[in-house]
C-alpha cells in the first residue's frame, strides 16, 4: 500500500504549483485554472486524510468543494468571456484601468 | 423621578440650545444668528455667575457634584462625573465671559457664513467648558478632543490666507499629544479599573517609575496645548491665521486647557512624579519665558508678537505651577485669568484694527494715538497690564509667581534656587521691552502713512466688548483677594495631599 | 435526518431559512416586474431584510446548535446578523437610485444581495469549517457578479474579475488550510477541533500550518495586508452601491469567521499565532493609513482606509488565545465592526450622492476630492454627515468610531501589547491627515458640488451619522449587548 505521506505530499506539491500558477501566469483562465488545481489539491488531502480516519466526513466534503467549484467556474467563465468581448485579451497584465 | 438640572450640566450644555436655534435659522440671516449666539453666550454667563453665587469658597472638595454611572458594563466604569471647585471655579467664569466677549466682536468682522460660524463657536465653548468640569476621564477626554474639531474649523474657514495649513497643523500637533494620554487614561482605567479623577487621587499606590512614564503621557497632551518650549510651534500659525475671535478664545481658554490638565491630572494623579520633575519643568517653562520674550520683540506682524507673547506668559504659569507652594500655585492660576483676560483684550485689540486697515504689520501704523485716541487709551492700559504693572492684574500674578518659585517647594523637589526666580524676573523686564516697543510703533510719533489720518475711533460696540475685560484689569490689579479667595482652599487641600503622598512616596 | 429533523432544524435557523426561500422566490417574481419598475423588488427585497431582522431580534437570547452542530445560533450570531440585516437595508437604500441613474438597474441586483446576506449570517453561525467555506463562497459568488454588473463598463468588469480570481485564490488557501486542520485532528467541527488539540496527540506542524492557511484565506476576505492588493481596484471599479455594501458585509462577515474559528477553535495555538496576528494588525494599519494619504480618488481612499480598519479590528484579535481577554476580544470586535458599519455607510452615501456620469457638459465623475470643494455651503447636511464619518473613522469623539477605538485598545492593552496600542494611535493620527482633507475640500474650499438630491441617499446619510453620534453618547446598551455576544461552546 502506497504510503499516507505519498498522497499529502503529491497534494501539498499541486497547491503550491497552484498558488504559483496564480502569481506567475498572466492569462486569466490560466490563473482559474490553477485555483482549481489548489482547490483539487484540497480534495485530494481531504480524501487521503478520510481514508487514515477511516471515515467518511471528509468524502463527503469533497463533494461540497466540487459543487462549489462548478458554481465559481460558471462565474468565473462568464466574466472572463464578458471581458474577452470588450478587449479581445484576458491578459491580467492589460486589464489594468484602474489605479490611483 | 425629578427633572431638576444639575447647574454644572446646564452650563455645559446650554449652548446647545442655541445651536438647534441656529440650525433653524436660513444661511442669510445673519443678524439673527449673531443675536442668537450672544444671547445664548450671555445666559451660559449667567448661569456660571449662578454657579459662583452658589459655590462655597471655604469648601476645597468637588462642589455641585454629579454623578451618574454612564458605561458601567463590560468591565468599564465610566460616569458622567462633573464637580466644580477652587481650581476651576474662575477658568469656567472667564470661558463664559470671552465667548460672550468673542461673538460679540465678530459682529461686523464676521461677514461669510455667519450661521456656521456662531454654530462651531458655541460647540466650543460646550466643549472648552466640559473640559474645565469632567471629573472623569474618559468624560474628560470627550471634551478635550471634541474642542479640536470646531476650533479647526474656526481656523480653517475664517482664517487668513494660510488657514488650512494652520488649522491642520493645529489639529495633529495636539492630536499627537492626546493619543499619549489615552494610553495613560486607558492604563489607569484598565490596572486602577476607574475612571474617577478624585477616586484615582485618593487611591494612590502607582509605583513611581510608571508614574513617571504616566506623567509625561499626560505631559505630553498638556505641554504641548499650553504650549511649552519646544513645543509651541503650532501656536503662532494657529493664532495668526484664526479669526480674531478664534484668537481671542485659543489664547484665552484653549491654552488654559493645558495648564489646567498639569493642576488638575499631573499634580493630582502623580504626585511623586511631580516633585520629581518639578524642576524639568520649571526650567522648560524658564526657557518658554525667555524664549517667547525673546521671539516676541522680532515680529514684525502685532499678531504674531501677542501669540509669541503668550508662550512667555504661559511659561510664568508652569513656572508658578510647578513651585508646588500655596504662592506658586495660586499665582499660577490667577495668571492663568490674566492672561486670559489681558491677552484676549491684545487680540480683540488687534482685531479691531486689522478690521479697519487689513494689515497687522506694524510699520503700517504710527501716530495712532492722535487719530484714535480712546483706542489708543484702551491698549495702554491692557499693555500695561500684560507688563505686570503694579497695580494692574498682570502684576498681581507675576508677583505671586516669582514669590512661589523663590519659596522652597514640597519636600524631595529641589526647586527653591533663585535662578529660576531671577530668569522669570528678566522675562518681566523683556515683556516690557517688546510691549512698550510695540505700543510706540503703533501709537507714538508722527502719523507717517496718509491712510492712518482717515480710520475712526472704536465704536460703543467695541468699548463695550473690551471694557468687562479693562474693569477686570483693575479689579484683579486692586483688589485680588476675592479671587484668591475662591480657589485658596482648594490649592491648599491639592498640597496637602501631594505632600502627604510624595512624603510616603519617596524614600 | 428525518424529514422532522430537518423541519426542526430549519426552523431553528429561521431566519436565514426565509431569507433563503424569499431570495427564490423573489428571482421569480423579479421575471413578472416590469423593466421600468425594479423599485418594486427593492421594496420587496427589503420587506424581505425586515422581517428576517424582527425574527433575529425575537429570537435574541436563544442560544443553540443545529444541524448536527454544524451551525450555533448564539448571541454572537444574532450580533452579527443584525449588522449584516443593516447593511442589507442600507445597501438597498443607497444602490436604488444610483442603479436607475447609471443604466444598471436590474432585479437581479437585489436577489443576488439577499444571497450574500444569507451567506454572511451562515458565516456567523458556522461551527464547522466546512460550513464556513459553503458561506464563504455562498456570500463571495454574488458579489464577484454584483461588482461586475455594471458591464460592459471595463471598471466594474475589471473589478469583478480582480475579485474574483482573488477571492477563488483565497478559496483555495481556506480549504487547503482546512483539509490540514482535519489531517491533524480528524474533524472540522470547532468543538472537536479544541477538544482533539487539548487530549494531545494531534500533528501540531498540520495544525498550526492549517491554522495559518486558514487565516491567509479569511485575510483576503476582510483586506489585511498583504492581502490586500485587491480591494482599492476592487472597491474603485465596483458601481459604488456594491462597494459600500462589500466593504462592510464582506468584511465583518470575514471576520466573523476568523473570530469564531480562532475564538473557538485555536486557542491552544495562541503561543504560534499571536505573534502573526501582531505582525498583520500593525502593517495592516500603517500600509494601509499611509498609502490613503496618496489618494485623490474618494473610492480609492475610502478602500485603503477601509484596510486600514481590518488592521485596528484585527488588533483585537491579537490576544485571544488569553482567558481572560478573549471575551473582551469578541466583544470590542463586534463593537468596532457596528460603528465601522454605520460609518462606512454615511460615508459611502454621500459619494454616492456626489458620484455622477461624466459628459452631458461635466468634466468630472465627481469622485475626486475637487469634487467635494464647496459642499458644506450648498449642502450642508451631506457635509455634515461626511465630516462626522470622517471624525468617527479617525476616532474623535462623539463618534462610536472613537468609543469603538477606546474599546479595540483597552482590549490591546489588557492583552498586554501596548505598543501595538501605540501603533494604532499613531496610525490613527495618520490617518486624520487624510479624512481630515476631505473636510477641507468640503468647508474650506469653494466650488459647486454636483449633487444628486434624492431621498434615500440623504435619509441613509444623515440616519447613519446621527446614529454615529447618539450611539456613542448612549453606547450602554450597545456595550451590554456586545459583551453578552460572547462566544461558548455549546
Amino acid at each position: 500500500m502506497v504510503p499516507i505521506q505519498y498522497f499529502i505530499g503529491l497534494s501539498a506539491i499541486l497547491f503550491t504549483i497552484g498558488i504559483l500558477g496564480v502569481l506567475i501566469r498572466r492569462n486569466a483562465i490560466i490563473i482559474f485554472m490553477s485555483v482549481e488545481l489548489m482547490l483539487n489539491s484540497a480534495n485530494l488531502a481531504f480524501i487521503t486524510f478520510a481514508r487514515m480516519y477511516q471515515s467518511l466526513d471528509g468524502q463527503v466534503f469533497v463533494f461540497f468543494v466540487m459543487a462549489v467549484a462548478a458554481a465559481e467556474v460558471a462565474v468565473g467563465l462568464a466574466l472572463i468571456v464578458a471581458i474577452f468581448r470588450n478587449k479581445q485579451s484576458i491578459d491580467v497584465d492589460q486589464i489594468n484601468s484602474l489605479h490611483g | 423621578m425629578n427633572y431638576y438640572i444639575d447647574p454644572l450640566t446646564l452650563v455645559t450644555f446650554f449652548p446647545v440650545i442655541g445651536i438647534v436655534v441656529l440650525l433653524f435659522l436660513r444661511a442669510d440671516q445673519k443678524v439673527h444668528a449673531r443675536w442668537v449666539a450672544l444671547i445664548t453666550s450671555l445666559i451660559t454667563f449667567g448661569i456660571s455667575l449662578a454657579i459662583l453665587a452658589q459655590f462655597n469658597p471655604a469648601n476645597p472638595d468637588l462642589q455641585m457634584v454629579v454623578n451618574i454611572p454612564w458605561i458601567q458594563v463590560a468591565g468599564w466604569n465610566i460616569s458622567y462625573f462633573m464637580g466644580v471647585d477652587g481650581l476651576s471655579i474662575l477658568l469656567i467664569l472667564l470661558t463664559t465671559l470671552l465667548t460672550s466677549l468673542s461673538i460679540l466682536s465678530t459682529w461686523t468682522a464676521v461677514q461669510d457664513r455667519v450661521k456656521e460660524f456662531m454654530i462651531f463657536f458655541l460647540f466650543l465653548e460646550m466643549g472648552m467648558l466640559g473640559v474645565f468640569l469632567a471629573q472623569d476621564l474618559f468624560l474628560f477626554y470627550v471634551f478635550w478632543e471634541f474642542t479640536l474639531v470646531p476650533m479647526y474649523m474656526l481656523i480653517g474657514i475664517w482664517g487668513g490666507k494660510r488657514r488650512i495649513y494652520a488649522a491642520i497643523k493645529f489639529f495633529l500637533y495636539t492630536m499627537a499629544g492626546s493619543i499619549l494620554m489615552l494610553l495613560a487614561i486607558l492604563w489607569l482605567g484598565i490596572y486602577q479599573d476607574t475612571f474617577n479623577v478624585p477616586e484615582l487621587a485618593a487611591m494612590g499606590g502607582i509605583p513611581p517609575n510608571l508614574q513617571f512614564w504616566l506623567f509625561l503621557a499626560f505631559g505630553a497632551a498638556f505641554a504641548i496645548k499650553v504650549p511649552m518650549w519646544p513645543l509651541h510651534s503650532w501656536l503662532p500659525d494657529a493664532h495668526v491665521e484664526a479669526p480674531t475671535a478664534g484668537s481671542v478664545i485659543l489664547a484665552g481658554v484653549l491654552l488654559k486647557m493645558g495648564t489646567y490638565g498639569f493642576l488638575r491630572f499631573n499634580l493630582q494623579l502623580f504626585p511623586i512624579a511631580s516633585v520629581k520633575l518639578a524642576p524639568w519643568v520649571a526650567a522648560l517653562a524658564v526657557i518658554g519665558i525667555l524664549y517667547g520674550a525673546a521671539v516676541s520683540y522680532a515680529q514684525k506682524d502685532v499678531k504674531k508678537l501677542v501669540a509669541y507673547s503668550s508662550v512667555s506668559h504661559l511659561g510664568f504659569v508652569m513656572l508658578g505651577l510647578f513651585a508646588l507652594n500655596s504662592q506658586g500655585v495660586q499665582g499660577g492660576i490667577l495668571q492663568m485669568i490674566n492672561h486670559g483676560i489681558s491677552t484676549g483684550a491684545l487680540f480683540l485689540i488687534v482685531g479691531m484694527l486689522y478690521e479697519r486697515r487689513h494689515t497687522r504689520d506694524m510699520d503700517a501704523f504710527g501716530g495712532l494715538w492722535k487719530v484714535m485716541p480712546i483706542y489708543g487709551a484702551l491698549t495702554l492700559i491692557v499693555v500695561l497690564s500684560s507688563m505686570g504693572l503694579p497695580g494692574l492684574n498682570g502684576f498681581v500674578g507675576e508677583f505671586a509667581i516669582l514669590l512661589g518659585s523663590w519659596g522652597a517647594g514640597l519636600p524631595g523637589g529641589v526647586l527653591g534656587s533663585p535662578w529660576f526666580t531671577a530668569l522669570a524676573a528678566l522675562g518681566i523686564i523683556l515683556a516690557a521691552v517688546y510691549l512698550l516697543y510695540m505700543f510706540q510703533k503703533l501709537f507714538l510719533g508722527p502719523v507717517t502713512k496718509e491712510e492712518n489720518r482717515v480710520l475712526s475711533d472704536i465704536n460703543w460696540r467695541e468699548i463695550l466688548t473690551l471694557a468687562p475685560l479693562i474693569i477686570l484689569i483693575f479689579w484683579i490689579g486692586l483688589y485680588p483677594n476675592p479671587f484668591l479667595n475662591l480657589m485658596s482652599a482648594s490649592v491648599d487641600q491639592l498640597l496637602n495631599a501631594m505632600q502627604t503622598a510624595a512624603v510616603a512616596g519617596i524614600p | 435526518m428525518s424529514l422532522n429533523d430537518l423541519l426542526v432544524n430549519l426552523n431553528l435557523i429561521m431566519p436565514i431559512t426565509i431569507l433563503t426561500a424569499w431570495a427564490c422566490v423573489l428571482l421569480l417574481v423579479d421575471l413578472f416586474i416590469p423593466k421600468e419598475r425594479k423599485g418594486i423588488t427593492a421594496l420587496l427585497a427589503a420587506l424581505g431584510l425586515l422581517v428576517a431582522l424582527a425574527l433575529v431580534i425575537s429570537r435574541a437570547g436563544v442560544a443553540t446548535s443545529a444541524f448536527n452542530g454544524m451551525i450555533m445560533i448564539d448571541g454572537f450570531a444574532t450580533f452579527m446578523s443584525v449588522i449584516f440585516l443593516f447593511s442589507g437595508l442600507a445597501g438597498i437604500a443607497v444602490a436604488y437610485d444610483y442603479l436607475i441613474r447609471s443604466g444598471i438597474e436590474r432585479g437581479e441586483y437585489y436577489v443576488l444581495l439577499l444571497f450574500s446576506i444569507v451567506g454572511m449570517m451562515l458565516m456567523a453561525a458556522a461551527a464547522d469549517l466546512i460550513m464556513v467555506f459553503l458561506a464563504l463562497e455562498l456570500l463571495s459568488i454574488p458579489l464577484y457578479v454584483l461588482a461586475g454588473i455594471a458591464v460592459p463598463r471595463p471598471d466594474s468588469e475589471e473589478a469583478a474579475l480582480k475579485y474574483f480570481l482573488l477571492g477563488a485564490f483565497a478559496s483555495g488557501f481556506f480549504l487547503y488550510g482546512t483539509a490540514l486542520v482535519y489531517g491533524a485532528t480528524g474533524s472540522t467541527a470547532l468543538t472537536e477541533i479544541v477538544s482533539a488539540t487539548t487530549s494531545g496527540g494531534v500533528n501540531l506542524s498540520f495544525l498550526v500550518i492549517g491554522a495559518g492557511l486558514i487565516l491567509v484565506g479569511l485575510g483576503f476576505k476582510v483586506a489585511v495586508v498583504p492581502f490586500h492588493m485587491w480591494t482599492p481596484d476592487v472597491y474603485q471599479g465596483a458601481p459604488s452601491s456594491v462597494t459600500a455594501f462589500m466593504a462592510v458585509g464582506a468584511k465583518a462577515a470575514g471576520f466573523a469567521a476568523l473570530l469564531r474559528i480562532f475564538v473557538l477553535a485555536f486557542p491552544p495555538l495562541a503561543m504560534d499565532l499571536t505573534p502573526v496576528l501582531w505582525a498583520l494588525a500593525a502593517f495592516t494599519m500603517i500600509i494601509g493609513n499611509v498609502i490613503a494619504i496618496a489618494q485623490r480618488n474618494i473610492k480609492r481612499m475610502l478602500a485603503y482606509s477601509s484596510i486600514a480598519h481590518a488592521g485596528y479590528i484585527m488588533m483585537a484579535l491579537v490576544p485571544y488565545g488569553q482567558g481572560n481577554v478573549a471575551a473582551d476580544t469578541v466583544a470590542s470586535a463586534l463593537f468596532y465592526l457596528l460603528a465601522y458599519m454605520l460609518t462606512s455607510f454615511a460615508a459611502w452615501a454621500v459619494v454616492i450622492a456626489l458620484e455622477h456620469n461624466m459628459g452631458e457638459g461635466r468634466d468630472t465623475d465627481g469622485l475626486s476630492l475637487e469634487d467635494y470643494s464647496g459642499l458644506g455651503q450648498k449642502q450642508p447636511a451631506l457635509a455634515a454627515a461626511m465630516t462626522v464619518a470622517m471624525l468617527s473613522f479617525i476616532g474623535i469623539p462623539p463618534t462610536l468610531g472613537f468609543v469603538g477605538k477606546f474599546y479595540l485598545l483597552r482590549t490591546v492593552i489588557e492583552g498586554g501589547f501596548p505598543g501595538l496600542a501605540l501603533i494604532g494611535l499613531l496610525t490613527s493620527l495618520v490617518s486624520a491627515y487624510y479624512y481630515l482633507r476631505v473636510v477641507v475640500y468640503m468647508y474650506m474650499r469653494d466650488g459647486e458640488p454636483v449633487v444628486r438630491r434624492e431621498p434615500w441617499l440623504y435619509f441613509t446619510a444623515l440616519a447613519t451619522a446621527v446614529g454615529v453620534v447618539v450611539l456613542s453618547i448612549f453606547s450602554e446598551p450597545l456595550f451590554n449587548w456586545a459583551s453578552q455576544a460572547v462566544l461558548k461552546l455549546i
